[in-house]
This record gives structure tokens, C-alpha cells and sequence, in this order.
């Protein structure tokens, strides 16, 4: 028997014995993620549906200006409220989400037939917030404008047509899988980080805690070679963390399963056939989180210390995931050979039901392993370093 | 058989370079226990961890049995086991687990471990607890365990590093008990040690260990005749030129 998998077998044995890692990695985490999901996909549209669908309540500064407005955005489902003394404060202490302000002159700029003056308060900095309200304002202002202009043309024996030199349709091409939110950009991300640490425990157990409990120096005067024992560790994390991976994607693919449809955007579940290349993309990161952890493990001291490195490496994945959102960039090819990014950016074609061609999956695989072989071997040579077992 | 020639190691401290092993030469014979005796720091550890392929020497070299731990460190591993000072267990493993395990990285049969772990399982008295998770394991327990583990691939050199260190009076006993039965198969027993009492109550010969070097070599009754002494402790203490940590 290899001593690779004996290695790599006992470490898996010691890991399922200590039930607070195994209640954490295949337990907590695969529970967390969709939880954290799914809420965030039922609370966004929950609250879009509320925003557009609900009385709109407006505060308008000068309403006596325009009665014949208020009037009818009343009859489009608008309520108009009394307005704040002071409306830029208001809607920047997210008092009100928007404010409508009429100008003195309304009425007799509306007589006279020069276009009458309206503001729109609001927070542009709050498009989560505010976004679909105040859309839904500028939308019903754009029909009323429309509509009396049009009311006022054939007033004047003119076609409106006249004053229509383009008619502008619109027709979106994105599938349903393509539809982006907030949860979307999220998953790629945790997926990738619980791929990149998910091991964590076991490694710095099987490296470092070995070390603490002064069991490294018998094992090092066995006949197995260091890379033999090496290897059959990182395997074993990578091993662990895959399988929490996967635990992840299913409880994932449940949850929406579970959940009631129309709370929930179901373009964000994971269609079966996807969780394969799924898999098969958090791979190199996998390796990669293991062969890191194992060499940071192999370099720390203690536990202690090899815990301190975590928040640095739970930072490393969300590094691309930060990027995308500020630059929403369109996917070139030597992106695929970013660690991270590439993952980042394949997980999302995968899930948006886009097809990947086998050059991006050889770039991005390729680049991931020759990563991972580098990083392995480092960790092989930090495991040859004299201090590492001799340490008492 | 062990032989160990001319050896040197020296550690580099926050910029200070220590010799922990100066020049250290004894040799070891099979079916005979040797002692290596010590105050603590003499450099016994560091010795034992060079002839096991842990450390490399900075000069002179080791034979095991003939072979060169420099050029063939995995033959060499497997002519010897080896209790080393870090005795770790595995605590969510059973005893048994625990040594199987290195049965397995030593490449031997499950049948064969199987059959090996009987017979020291006998030997050591660990009838109780072979079969209970290691955690929670007293002192004793936790030695046997571990000699188990170094045993169990049958080595014919057996390297102890302080195997009755935090010991109780009736485990010590069965533990003489044991080395003398390893060295009655005819088996190379090597074991370090800063106890007089102990080296004196099971070696065959004696190495006397301080400041890294050789100061004595030769069974009891050797030392006594070379240092005019009668009582072996007197004998240490005339070698070694204190008495500083021998006395336990």
C-alpha cells in the first residue's frame, strides 16, 4: 500500500473522529451559504415586487401648483403625502426615498406653454434603496409628459407622430439564467472561498497541530518519504474540502427546491447537469486551498499561529469578486489564467447557462495546476527544513 | 549493531553558534542494552535524532547495520525503531489505529500487523486499552502505545530516547523487563537516559554523555576500575566532573 494513501486514509479517519470539524465543514457551512442566499434572493424580490406593485407614497413639495398632476398620478396608485420642511435632508437621512418638488412657476409656465419645472430628490448613491422607486417616478412624469404633449398637438391640428421622429423598441436577449442580482455575484464567491479554506481545520491539524501534539517526529522516522507524507495530507484537505463543496451545492440546489417559487428567483438555482464542471472548476482552487494551508501550516508554529493567517487568505478570493462588481468587464481569455478570477468568471458562465469552450477550460485548469504544483512543491521543500520536526 | 564516528552538530541561536554534539564515537552491539547517560543539554537527543535520518550531521557519520544513513536514510528507518522524546499520539485514534497506522507507512501486511501487534500487546501488558481512544490515556499507557508503534515493523535496533521519563514505579519495572527481553532476542537496544540508577540497573555498556562529548565508554565494571572508584555513582561523577543533573 502507497504510503500516499495510507497517509492521506488515516488523515481523513482522524478528521470524521473530531465532530466539531465535521459539524462545521459539512454541517454549518453548506447550510449557511444557501441560507445566506436564498434570503437575500427572497428579500430582493420580495422587496422589488412591494416597490413596484404597492401605493406609492410621495411627498411633493408645491402640490397646490399642479392639482391637475397630483390628481392623476393619483389615479396611477401614487398617494401623495405632506412633504418635509427640508427635502435634500430628508431623503439624504433616508426619511423618504424620493421627493417630488413643483416649482412656483409651474402653473404659469404650463399656461403659457413653456415646458414647467419639476425636480426629483433623491439618492443616487442608494440603488438598492431607492432605485426602483424613483425609476418608477421618472417612468409615471415621462407618461404624463407624453401624454399631454401629445393631447396638445392635436390641439393644434398636428399629428403627434410628428414629434415622434423615432420609435425606439427594446428587446432584451438575456435568458432567464442570465438574469444578474446580488445573490448571483455572491455565489461564485463563496463558493470559491469555502473551496480555498474549507480544509482548513484538517490542515492545520494534520500539519501544525502534529507538531503541537509531538506526534510529527515518530512519523518522519518512518521509511515514508516526506513527499509521501506531504501529499497524502494535502489530498486529504483537498479531499474534505471538496466533499464540503459539494455538500454545499446540493443543500444549495434544496434550499430552492424548498422554497416557495414566487418568493424566491429561481434563475439562480444550479441546474444538475451544471454541477459537474461546477465541481471540476473549484478544483484547482481546492488543491490550491490545501497545498497553501498545508505549507502555511508547515510553517506556523502553532495552531495559533497558522489561525492568524486566515483572514489573509479568506481575503485572496474575494479579491476578483471586488474587481467584477466595480468593472463589470466582459470575459477575455487571459482572465480565465487569473487564479480566482478565471474560477470567478467560468462559475458565472456556468450558472448563467453560457457554453465554455474546451481552450478556456485547458487555459483555466492548466494555469490552476501549474499554480498548484508550485505551490506544492514549496510546501515539499518547507516539509525537508531540519526545525520542522526537531522541535523540542 | 550501531556504530557512530567522529560525530558533530551545531545549531545556529539568535546569532550564537552552540556545539550540541562534539566529536561523539560509540558503537552499539546487537543482544547487548547500551546506555547513553547524560545530564540534561549534554546532547544525547540531538545524537539519537542523527541516527534515525532526523538531523544531518555536520561531520563524521552513522552505520546501521552496515548502511549509511547519509546515502539509504528509508533502509536505514526500517532497521530501527524508535521512541523518539516527542512521543505524540494520535488522541482520536484507538491504540490500535495508532500503530497499525505506522505498520502500514513501514509497507508491511495487515496480517503480519495484526499478528505483530498480538505479540506486543503480550509483552507490554496493553490488553486494557488497545482498543480505547487514546485520549484520556495515562503516562504509561501513552509510552506503551508508543513503543508499540516503534516495534511494530520488527526492527532489530531498537532506539529509545528517555523511556522512562514521567513514569510510575510498577510501568518503569515492566519496561526493564521489556528491554531486557528485546535484548535476549538478540536485538540492538539503544536508549538514552539522565537517571544513573536506571542506566546502571539495565545497561551492558555505558556511555557517559556532557558538553556534547565522550567522556566515558565501557560496561560498569570498566568504569569502576578506570576511575579508582567503587561505587558507580562516584565513578559518574568523577567522568563527568559535576553533579549537576544526573540525579533525578
Amino acid at each position: 500500500m502507497s504510503a500516499w494513501w495510507v497517509v492521506l486514509r488515516k488523515e481523513l479517519l482522524d478528521a470524521v473522529r473530531d465532530r466539531r470539524m465535521v459539524v462545521v465543514a459539512l454541517v454549518v457551512m453548506p447550510l449557511a451559504v444557501p441560507l445566506i442566499l436564498a434570503g437575500m434572493s427572497a428579500l430582493g424580490t420580495q422587496r422589488q415586487v412591494e416597490k413596484l406593485e404597492s401605493t406609492l407614497e410621495l411627498p411633493v413639495i408645491g402640490a397646490e401648483h399642479a392639482p391637475n398632476l397630483v390628481a392623476w398620478l393619483g389615479t396611477h396608485d401614487v398617494r401623495v403625502v405632506a412633504a418635509p420642511e427640508d427635502a435634500d435632508r430628508a431623503v439624504l437621512r433616508q426619511e423618504h426615498d424620493v421627493v417630488l418638488r413643483i416649482d412656483g412657476n409651474f402653473a404659469g409656465d404650463w399656461r403659457a406653454g413653456r415646458p414647467a419645472r419639476l425636480e426629483i430628490v433623491f439618492d443616487s448613491s442608494r440603488p438598492l434603496q431607492s432605485g426602483a422607486t424613483v425609476a418608477r417616478l421618472r417612468g409615471l412624469l415621462a407618461g404624463y409628459d407624453q401624454q399631454v404633449g401629445t393631447l396638445r398637438l392635436v390641439a393644434r391640428g398636428i399629428h403627434p407622430a410628428v414629434a415622434q421622429p423615432l420609435q425606439v423598441g427594446e428587446r432584451d436577449v438575456a435568458t432567464p439564467g442570465m438574469r444578474f442580482d446580488l445573490a448571483q455575484q455572491m455565489l461564485p464567491y463563496l463558493l470559491l472561498l469555502l473551496a480555498f479554506v474549507g480544509g482548513m481545520q484538517l490542515a492545520i491539524d494534520a500539519t501544525a497541530g502534529e507538531r503541537e501534539r509531538q506526534s510529527l517526529e515518530p512519523l518522519l522516522a518512518t521509511p515514508a518519504s516526506r513527499e509521501a507524507i506531504i501529499g497524502g495530507k494535502i489530498l486529504a484537505t483537498a479531499a474534505f474540502a471538496m466533499l464540503s463543496v459539494l455538500v454545499t451545492l446540493l443543500m444549495y440546489r434544496a434550499a430552492f427546491a424548498l422554497l416557495p417559487a414566487d418568493r424566491i428567483d429561481t434563475s439562480l438555482a444550479v441546474p444538475v447537469d451544471a454541477l459537474a464542471r461546477l465541481l471540476l472548476v473549484v478544483l484547482p482552487v481546492v488543491l490550491l486551498g490545501a497545498t497553501v494551508l498545508t505549507a502555511l501550516a508547515a510553517f506556523a508554529r502553532s495552531h495559533r499561529e497558522a489561525q492568524g493567517y486566515l483572514p489573509l487568505l479568506i481575503f485572496l478570493p474575494m479579491l476578483p469578486t471586488l474587481y467584477l462588481m466595480v468593472a463589470p468587464v466582459k470575459t477575455q481569455a487571459w482572465m480565465l489564467a487569473v487564479p480566482f478570477l478565471g474560477q470567478n468568471q467560468l462559475i458565472l458562465r456556468i450558472l448563467r447557462g453560457e457554453p465554455v469552450t474546451a481552450l478556456e477550460w485547458a487555459i483555466n485548469l492548466g494555469t490552476g495546476l501549474v499554480l498548484v504544483a508550485m505551490v506544492w512543491w514549496l510546501a515539499a521543500r518547507l516539509y525537508h527544513r531540519e526545525q520542522l520536526a526537531a522541535s523540542g | 549493531m550501531i556504530e557512530v564516528q567522529g560525530l558533530q552538530k551545531s545549531f545556529a541561536v539568535r546569532g550564537a553558534v552552540i556545539r550540541a554534539v562534539d566529536d561523539v564515537s560509540f558503537a552499539a552491539r546487537d543482544g547487548e542494552i547500551t546506555g547513553l547517560l547524560g545530564p540534561n543539554g549534554a546532547g544525547k537527543t540531538t545524537t539519537l535524532r542523527m541516527l534515525y535520518t532526523l538531523m544531518q550531521p555536520d561531520a563524521g557519520r552513522v552505520l546501521v547495520d552496515g548502511v549509511d544513513p547519509a546515502t539509504q536514510p528509508g533502509d536505514v528507518r526500517r532497521r530501527l525503531g524508535v521512541l523518539p522524546d516527542a512521543r505524540g499520539l494520535y488522541k482520536r485514534l484507538t491504540a490500535r489505529e495508532n500503530v497499525v497506522y505506522f505498520g502500514h507507512l513501514h509497507g508491511i501486511a495487515g496480517a503480519e500487523i495484526a499478528a505483530r501487534i498480538d505479540r506486543l500487546v503480550a509483552a507490554l501488558g496493553m490488553q486494557d486499552f488497545i482498543d480505547r481512544r487514546v485520549e484520556g490515556f495515562s503516562q504509561g499507557q501513552r509510552t506503551k502505545t508508543a513503543i508499540a508503534r516503534a516495534l511494530v515493523h520488527d526492527p532489530r535496533n531498537v532506539l529509545l530516547d528517555e523511556p522512562t521519563n514521567g513514569l510510575d514505579v510498577m510501568t518503569t519495572r515492566s519496561l526493564r523487563h521489556f528491554l531486557q527481553e528485546l535484548r535476549a532476542e538478540g536485538r540492538c537496544v539503544l536508549f538514552s537516559s539522565h537517571v544513573m540508577q536506571e542506566v546502571a540497573a539495565l545497561c551492558d555498556r555505558i556511555v557517559v554523555i556532557a558538553h556534547g562529548r565522550v567522556m566515558a565508554d565501557g560496561t560498569p565494571d570498566e568504569l569502576r576500575a578506570r576511575t579508582g572508584r567503587a561505587n558507580l555513582e562516584d565513578a559518574f561523577v568523577q567522568v563527568i566532573g559535576s553533579e549537576e543533573g544526573l540525579f533525578s
